[in-house]
């Protein structure tokens, strides 16, 4: 038997490690123009006048789009609540937003004549900060934002109308009062977690060009389906008519989630109509989509062998201009804050706002950073005070695998207290290595309910000759998701790897999925390839029982063909006999809905994402910087589909993690970002990665995909930050709750403590 | 608009001329006027590296260089290092260790490696780092990187 695991290069590697590889921003649309936005220098206010006429006079200048131009489309859109104009119509509602954009025939053109429009504003009263815009008096960013039901998340959002709230979520099981009346000691804190930028390597490149089959566009976004139909709202157009193509994708993190420039560059090319290609710079993409900042107020109550008897989160988070997907954020770091322990009365309460800031978006674990930030710092806080090691205060509240995180909820279906021990095992080891200067230690636990939509399909056609095309509207974004594919087709049809093509996103061609996010997409593809491949298996035993008269049960799949008992017969041989040519295919559609497998997946969530995480940090007490030196990172992955590439997501996680932690935030003054460019904003660069990284992936085989596999790839980013925090608090007696743990920061928090 | 002129200059170990503007910057001219795609646009502003090229064996950002600067100089692209569809040693190693994700950052992070190679032989874990830092990889945590280029000291 041909092994079928056998080392293959990954197939996207080569192309990219050759240069070959074609992302949005390479490809080359026949009679393309390029497209550049002008974007407002204020935070809010009315437009007075826009003045074209200059930039239109230059040479090379085929159209400048305003608000004006695009009346009579449905003209606002959004993922959740329909909040968003096109381009900005009368007003304008942050820094960078866009108000006009020019169509040119090459880039520059395009971007010189954006100086030559003349924008007049009547400034407003603005408000860039969630406390701010939840005062009596702040100004109204959006007066009756229309929420849409089950546009791409179950539900709707909860705006609070004539108020800047977009979003209300509040849930309760037990007394919470009563308990913390009856708690031997309370403990109440305030966590800050800034705005950060997702900062993928590519910036958002958009191509969209409108023809006779109506409307095509070379997009990055994350979730193609959903590009599709906010384009067919807003052109009102059929769905049929529109197709999004998604080649390689130069990371998202979230930023590229649900629908972000895709509107605006369609309607750009229906006004011009030539294709058109815009491509943001790396400035333009942070004034495009950044993380929810938030304010986390945690009080737990605990007796004093440190059981918790009660918890109360109440959360405010800053989503921005626009809203986006910020409602399901905001619901999510709620349940993110829980954590993997028993707490028999829990109170969750968050509230997102609208402020003149860039607009909020998903990014890597929704919500969870912010809440798992402020409920980790606090665990170790009461640990402190009850002089119990922080680990064993873990271990004496953690919920055992099948135990209720909420109950409304999937119980948790992972050994938190494994994991945990294996962190705290590993850095022993590491730490055992310290020569002169000593670490200290800090552990960290996260838990998080993926926000996964069980809605997937993919294509698979079996040739004639024994290839197999692998469709389906996943995108390769870095996450490994075409090797993946091609790894559980191969499994499932018993085909060796080589035989294996996963193609290029294309709806035209590709059965719907709701998306790549949320860890979601092996799972999801895994049993959608499941389920096509059940379908292939029978529509070849019917075929051999039709041409050489098989028991169906005697047929199976072996490289190649299939044995009939102990027969082979190629797949040639079988369709060249069924059709009667020597040619033709077996097509199958693979479907997971929230009825497949007996209803089981239809309970949320689908599984748990987890993550335990234990570091071992330096500060140099003289200019406050901290130097991670050790990190181990823990989780249950159920199965790793490819070892090296699940490997890869979680060291990335935890690395985009020290970012947050220690460097990473956004900075608004008088309304303008002040750091909005590579030069001002740093993320985490080589120097700065641990010495020593353990990335420990335990598979226990109990996910819900096939092997027993679950999502991975977010869950790394949950410890980082309180588990740095805690080691601080551990080794140095200094507590920080507000994140990036700068050395300015921690330089002040040390003298203070001096002076006390 | 500036006038015309004429670069001269060896692209992947091949002479070329190429009729640019003065003002033009060499990751355009590459990527636009040479078809050398692999090279990458990130942050415009010489910090993260995915533009990274060559120079006579030396890494600069090709966002921020005039190609007329190139005048009379090596040009290496990532397209020039696998030669008859062999990869380089160093794209062997960022293949077998996974060292890449969206592989933006890739083509510069491996032309850095091949230059840090080229001036030393036996680097150290520090001299690694050091010489990498001017390459951003937002994906791999650049765990794996590492593991490749020690793979190769």
């Amino acid at each position: 038997m041909t092994d079928l695991h056998a080392h293959t290069p990954i197939s996207d590697h080569l192309e990219k490690v050759t240069g070959r590889a074609e992302f949005i921003s390479d490809v080359v649309v026949p009679g393309m123009l390029h497209g550049k936005i002008l974007r407002s220098t204020v935070p809010h206010g009315i437009i007075k006048k826009i003045d074209t006429s200059a930039a239109l006079a230059m040479p090379g200048v085929v159209a400048v789009l305003t608000g004006a131009d695009v009346a009579q489309l449905n003209n606002h859109w959004g993922p959740s609540l329909k909040d968003r104009p096109l381009i900005a119509i009368d007003r304008v509602r942050y820094v960078g937003e866009p108000v006009a954009m020019v169509a040119a025939e090459d880039e520059r053109t395009a971007e010189e004549a954006l100086e030559l429009i003349d924008v007049e504003y009547e400034l407003l009263p603005y408000v860039t900060g969630a406390e701010e815009a939840l005062a009596e008096g702040a100004p109204v960013i959006h007066a009756k934002p229309e929420a849409l039901k089950d546009f791409y998340f179950k539900g709707e959002a909860k705006p609070v109308p004539g108020t800047n709230i977009f979003q209300k979520y509040a849930y309760e099981h037990g007394d919470v009062e009563k308990a913390f009346a009856g708690a031997d000691r309370c403990f109440e804190g305030r966590f800050e977690f800034p705005m950060v930028f997702h900062y993928a390597m590519e910036p958002h490149c958009v191509i969209a060009s409108f023809h006779n089959e109506g409307l095509t566009l070379w997009s990055c976004g994350q979730s193609p389906t959903a590009v599709q139909k906010v384009l067919s709202r807003v052109f009102e157009m059929p769905l049929a008519r529109i197709r999004i193509i998604s080649p390689y994708v130069g990371g998202g993190f979230g930023g590229k989630a649900s629908v972000k420039i895709d509107p605006l560059v369609a309607a750009l090319a229906w006004k011009v109509r030539r294709p058109v290609r815009v491509c943001l710079s790396i400035s333009e993409t942070m004034l495009t989509a950044r993380r929810l900042s938030a304010t986390v107020d945690v009080k737990t109550g605990v007796r004093n062998d440190g059981t918790i008897v009660a918890k109360s989160v109440r959360i405010l988070m800053n989503g921005g201009a626009y809203a986006d997907t910020g409602p399901a954020i905001a619901v999510k770091a709620a349940n993110r804050a829980i954590g993997p322990y028993r707490i028999p009365n829990l109170k969750l309460e968050s509230v997102a706002v609208y402020t003149n800031t860039v607009p909020g978006a998903a990014f890597r674990s929704i919500g969870g950073p912010q809440a798992v930030w402020a409920s980790e710092s606090q665990m170790d806080e009461i640990a402190s005070a009850l002089d119990i090691d922080p680990v064993e205060l873990r271990s004496r509240n953690i919920l055992r695998c099948g135990e209720h995180v909420r109950p409304d909820l999937r119980p948790i279906d992972v050994e938190m207290a494994e994991a945990m021990d294996i962190a705290l095992k590993e850095m022993t080891k590491l730490q055992s290595l310290d020569a002169d200067a000593k670490t200290f230690g800090g552990t960290a636990l996260g838990i998080s309910d993926p926000g996964i939509m069980p809605v997937a399909s993919v294509l698979m056609r079996l040739k004639i000759d024994g290839s197999v095309a692998v469709v389906s509207n996943s995108v390769e974004i870095g996450q490994g998701v075409r090797e993946v594919l091609r790894k559980l087709a191969s499994e499932q049809l018993n085909q060796p790897m080589h035989a294996i093509e996963v193609l290029t996103p294309d709806t035209a061609i590709a059965p719907f999925d709701w998306g790549t996010a949320a860890s979601r997409s092996s799972l999801m593809m895994g049993l959608a390839i499941e389920d096509a491949a059940k379908d292939i298996r029978k529509q070849i035993a019917d075929i051999a029982a039709i041409v050489f008269s098989a028991e169906p049960s005697a047929v199976r799949l072996c490289e190649g063909g299939v044995m009939i008992g102990n027969e082979k017969k190629t797949f040639n041989e079988l369709l060249h006999s069924y059709y009667g040519i020597d040619s033709g295919e077996i097509v199958a559609l693979g479907r997971v809905s929230p009825h497949s497998n007996g209803g089981r997946l239809a309970q949320a969530p689908l599984f748990w994402e987890t993550a335990a995480g234990r570091c071992g940090i330096i500060a140099d007490v003289e200019t406050g910087e901290v130097k991670v030196k050790h990190y181990v990172s823990v989780a249950d992955v159920g199965r790793a589909l490819n070892r090296a590439g699940a490997e890869g997501q979680d060291e990335g996680a935890s690395i985009m993690g020290l970012g947050h932690t220690l460097s990473e935030e956004l900075i608004y003054e008088d309304g303008q970002p002040i750091n909005a460019t590579m030069i001002d904003y740093h993320v985490p660069t080589i120097d700065e990665v641990p010495e020593n990284f353990v990335t420990v992936l335990i598979e226990s085989g109990t996910g819900p995909g096939p092997g027993g596999m679950r999502g991975m790839g977010e869950g790394a980013i949950l410890p980082v930050a309180p588990a740095i925090a805690n080691a601080l608090a551990t080794g140095y007696g200094i507590r920080i709750r507000e994140l990036p743990i700068t050395p300015e920061r921690v330089w002040r928090a040390l003298r203070d403590k001096r002076k006390v | 608009m500036t006038e015309k002129q004429s670069l001269s200059f060896v692209l992947n170990g091949e002479s070329r001329e190429v009729s640019i503007d003065a003002s033009e910057l060499l990751v355009d001219v590459l990527r636009e006027k040479c078809g050398m795609k692999g090279t990458k646009r990130s942050c415009d502003v010489e910090v993260c590296g995915a533009c990274t090229v060559l120079a006579d064996g030396l890494p600069i950002s090709s966002c921020t260089t005039l190609a007329i600067d190139m005048d009379g100089r090596d040009v290496t692209t990532i397209e020039g290092l696998a030669r008859n569809e062999k990869l380089s040693r160093v794209q062997q190693a960022f293949v077998d260790h996974a060292a890449m994700q969206c592989g933006f950052c890739t083509p510069g992070m491996v032309l850095a490696t091949t230059a840090l190679l080229e001036t030393n032989e036996k680097p150290t874990d520090a001299e690694i780092r050091h010489f990498l830092r001017g390459n951003i990889c937002r994906c791999t945590g650049y765990i794996k990187i590492l593991e490749a280029v020690k793979s190769l000291v």
